[in-house]
């Protein structure tokens, strides 16, 4: 062979052997099939009734259906705008529900109700559910979401695993499981052993809270103003002596323990353990890195964060009606009779105990 | 010289290691978003600054979207901070603050220092909420974006908040797509990584905010420095003060189309870094301060990361040299250190790290074009390097360095 034309050929062949690799590159460079900017959410920002607003949508128009149904008491199907089949109620007895609950197995459809609705125990509801008027169901409930106009109420050991939100207040009897996000404009209510992931509104009430304190008949202190607050920075382990009043902001490396009665006038970070025996209060915000244990009767105005677990005794109380705030953790402990103004987020799990 | 060489592979390796630490991290570890979760609280006041040198073509857009975001109205308060502009800045403003009467106060500045810092630092005076949060004029922030950057600052420890830089013109060039992943790296594996292991996320100095109480215990603005936001990094650091990372809250920004604007805007990154090294190197991995021993590590690691391109050049040079000496057991260090180098530039994102973020993003196709980054690997080597000398030469002659705004390439309202 020409050596010229070998050492050509050598050139072209370590090329192509080069070249293969960038064939994907070079095809998807051309191609741009994956060139748009990565989705950022822009507008929802994660809020809690995002879905309830979107369903709401959704079922606009098919509100003089419903309404006309609700004046001469029938009930009418149809299809929504996404494909989806509805059915109207303007009358709701246990027996049409009845039907419709075991029709859902086969064929779910999005329940729309102008009147009180009163779901039978031992249902399954796989698709939405808007409840016009007052949403009353039985124990052992499986619902996939909920929008309620006024109150809704789940039976014991009920089980929800999109979102609900009422308008007016939502109550969960014993046992209930909700996934996903649980909102009310107004008031929610847990009962005992229900476990829970997100919760917001005005005012959320942990099992029994008749014996706690009410934020209302007892004012939280003004609200700390941290920039003009003094940090208190600490290295290492540090115990807060009970009664003690400490104002200004504390940061502590290391474990912290507040006793009983103590007061911060400003906010408290710790990057270990957190705990707050009882009747302490925090005018600002609490945060663990680690896990946090909130004693009983205690007051804490600002967000309360904890990076591990976290438990609130009875009796607590976090933000105010007027200041409402959130209290986050992957998993929370909520006992019985403690009370949370705002949001309520256990990222993992989150559940109601007993009063011990 | 064999010494010399052995040294920078030891040194090569150790930043390769870390990369590989962090990808692994982001892609099987424990996740830390402590803060994301605060959607309901009493939202403090807040000051936004708008960092703005000439730039008629995007200004319009972030007052836009800062004015419809989902942040009390009466508790925010957006400045854009026009420094010296020469073309329509002033007049796109002007119109701002007329149609959104009190929600935004601008800050024309005609005269002094050149440099995004210092026109930060006189900035101020007109600055007195205690949450500060910074944009560069090219970004388009999100509704929920200011209640994500400003939560983190209900934690005490507190004094810096990053947030996610995500490029809105991908699709534009081969270098766009290129910065696309790079930034997917940067942001997704590496800063989300040191957020993980509670080591040193970085301040970038967009979609980013600071306390304003531990800006003036730290002694404000540096307009001395070629990059604030490094200095301040490590200045928050340095006093006991965290700077955390929220990958979730991301906002759009502009990359550079054309690569002298690039090559432009990684030399000056490079120049500050270095200068940030400098200064703050050897304080904080020696001297007494209120960094942790992982910070004060991670902290001078991350330091040192635009001086491996110049260091890596030279592994390169010397190991030809002692082949050519004919230097025999050095096979096993030669290999090391190909195979290791291009893994071991710090900021520019690793190619796994970046493999990593581009499926953590959830993306498929962007991951074909691999390959291609060795092309801007191969631009970012030699561009630090010359970053380097040049500074090394600047120190010499005493030159003064010339602050560049990176050129902007959206069409303008």
């Amino acid at each position: 062979m020409n050596p010229y034309l070998a050492v050509a050929a050598l050139f072209l062949m370590v090329g192509v052997m080069l070249l293969l690799p960038l064939i994907p590159s070079l095809v998807e460079l051309r191609g741009k099939s994956d060139a748009l900017p990565l989705s950022v959410v822009q507008q929802n920002a994660g809020e809690i009734r995002h879905f309830a607003n979107s369903f709401r949508g959704y079922i606009k128009g098919i509100e003089p259906t419903l309404q006309r149904c609700v004046a001469d008491g029938t009930t009418a199907t149809g299809i929504l705008a996404n494909g989806e089949e509805y059915v109207a109620l303007g009358r709701a007895d246990e027996a049409l529900l009845r039907a419709l609950e075991q029709r859902d197995a086969l064929h779910p459809v999005v329940i729309t109700a102008g009147v009180d609705l009163a779901v039978p125990s031992e249902s399954t509801l796989s698709k939405e559910i808007y409840a016009g008027c007052l949403f009353t169901g039985g124990s052992k409930n499986k619902y996939r979401a909920i929008l309620g106009e006024n109150n809704v109420h789940l039976g014991a050991s009920s089980q929800v695993t999109r979102w609900v939100h009422a308008l007016g207040e939502f109550t969960a009897e014993r046992g209930c499981q909700l996934y996903g996000r649980i909102s009310s404009d107004s008031l929610i209510r847990l009962g005992a052993d229900c476990v829970f992931l997100r919760l917001n509104a005005p005012r959320i009430e942990i099992g029994d809270t008749t014996l706690s304190q009410d934020a209302t008949s007892s004012p939280l202190p003004a609200i700390a103003n941290s920039a003009h607050a003094q940090r208190f920075f600490h290295e290492g382990d540090f115990e807060v002596q009970a009664g003690e009043t400490i104002r200004g902001n504390v940061v502590i490396r290391g474990n912290l323990h507040i006793g009983s009665g103590a007061r911060i006038c400003g906010s408290v970070k710790s990057t270990k353990q957190l705990v707050l025996d009882d009747g302490v209060s925090v005018e600002g915000s609490l945060i663990s890195a680690r896990e946090m244990r909130i004693g009983s009767n205690c007051a804490v105005h600002g967000p309360v964060v904890a990076e591990r677990e976290l438990a609130i005794a009875t009796g607590s109380r976090v933000g105010s009606l007027e200041h409402p705030t959130t209290v986050s953790a992957p998993w929370i402990q909520a006992e019985e009779g403690s009370l949370v103004f705002g949001t309520l987020w256990a990222r993992e799990h989150g559940e109601v105990v007993a009063n011990q | 010289m064999i010494y010399v060489l052995y040294t920078i592979v030891f040194v090569i390796c150790i930043y390769t290691g870390r990369h590989y630490w962090f990808t692994l991290n982001r892609l099987f570890g424990f996740q830390r978003h402590p803060y994301i979760d605060i959607d309901t609280a009493d939202w403090p006041p807040v000051t936004v600054l708008v960092a703005a040198h000439n730039e008629e073509k995007v200004i319009a857009n972030i007052l836009d979207a800062l004015m419809t975001v989902k942040y009390p109205e009466d508790r925010m308060l957006v400045i854009p901070v026009n420094d010296r502009s020469t073309d329509r800045t002033r007049e796109i403003i002007d119109k701002f603050v007329q149609d959104f009467p009190g929600r935004i106060q601008p800050f024309h500045r005609v005269i002094g220092k050149g440099g995004k810092a210092a026109a930060l630092k006189d900035a101020m005076e007109l600055v007195n909420t205690e949450v500060i949060l910074i944009f560069d004029a090219d970004y388009i922030p999100g509704a929920g974006l200011i209640k994500q950057l400003v939560a983190p600052f209900f934690d005490l420890e507190v004094g810096g908040v990053m947030g996610r830089v995500v490029p809105l013109n991908t699709g534009t060039n081969l270098l766009t797509r290129l910065l696309d992943l790079e930034r997917s790296g940067g942001y997704q594996v590496d800063q989300q990584a040191r957020m993980n292991l509670r080591l040193v996320p970085q301040h970038g100095g967009t979609v980013a905010g600071v306390r304003l109480s531990a800006l003036r215990e730290i002694g404000g603005w540096n307009d001395n420095s070629l990059t604030e936001d490094t200095d301040l990094t490590y200045r928050l650091l340095l006093n006991g003060w965290k700077t955390v990372y929220q990958n979730r809250s991301e906002c759009y920004e502009e990359v550079p189309e054309v690569w002298p604007v690039r090559i432009k805007q990684i030399m000056r990154w490079a120049k500050g870094h270095n200068q940030a090294m400098m200064t703050y190197g050897f304080h904080l991995l020696l001297q007494k301060n209120r960094a942790t021993l992982r910070e004060r590590i991670d902290g001078t690691l991350l330091l040192g990361v635009y001086a491996m391109a110049p260091l890596t050049l030279l592994g390169w040079a010397l190991a030809l040299g002692v082949f050519y000496q004919g230097v025999a057991p050095l096979h096993g260090v030669i290999a090391l250190l190909s195979l290791t180098a291009y893994a071991a530039l710090g900021n520019l994102a690793a190619f796994f790290e970046i493999a990593a973020a581009v499926r953590l993003d959830g993306t498929r196709k962007r991951i074909s074009l691999l390959p291609f980054l060795i092309l801007g690997f191969a631009v970012s080597i030699f561009s630090v390097s010359r970053a380097a000398f040049s500074q090394v030469s600047d120190l010499i002659t005493g030159a003064e360095f010339h602050w560049d705004k990176t050129e902007r390439f959206r069409k303008a309202l």
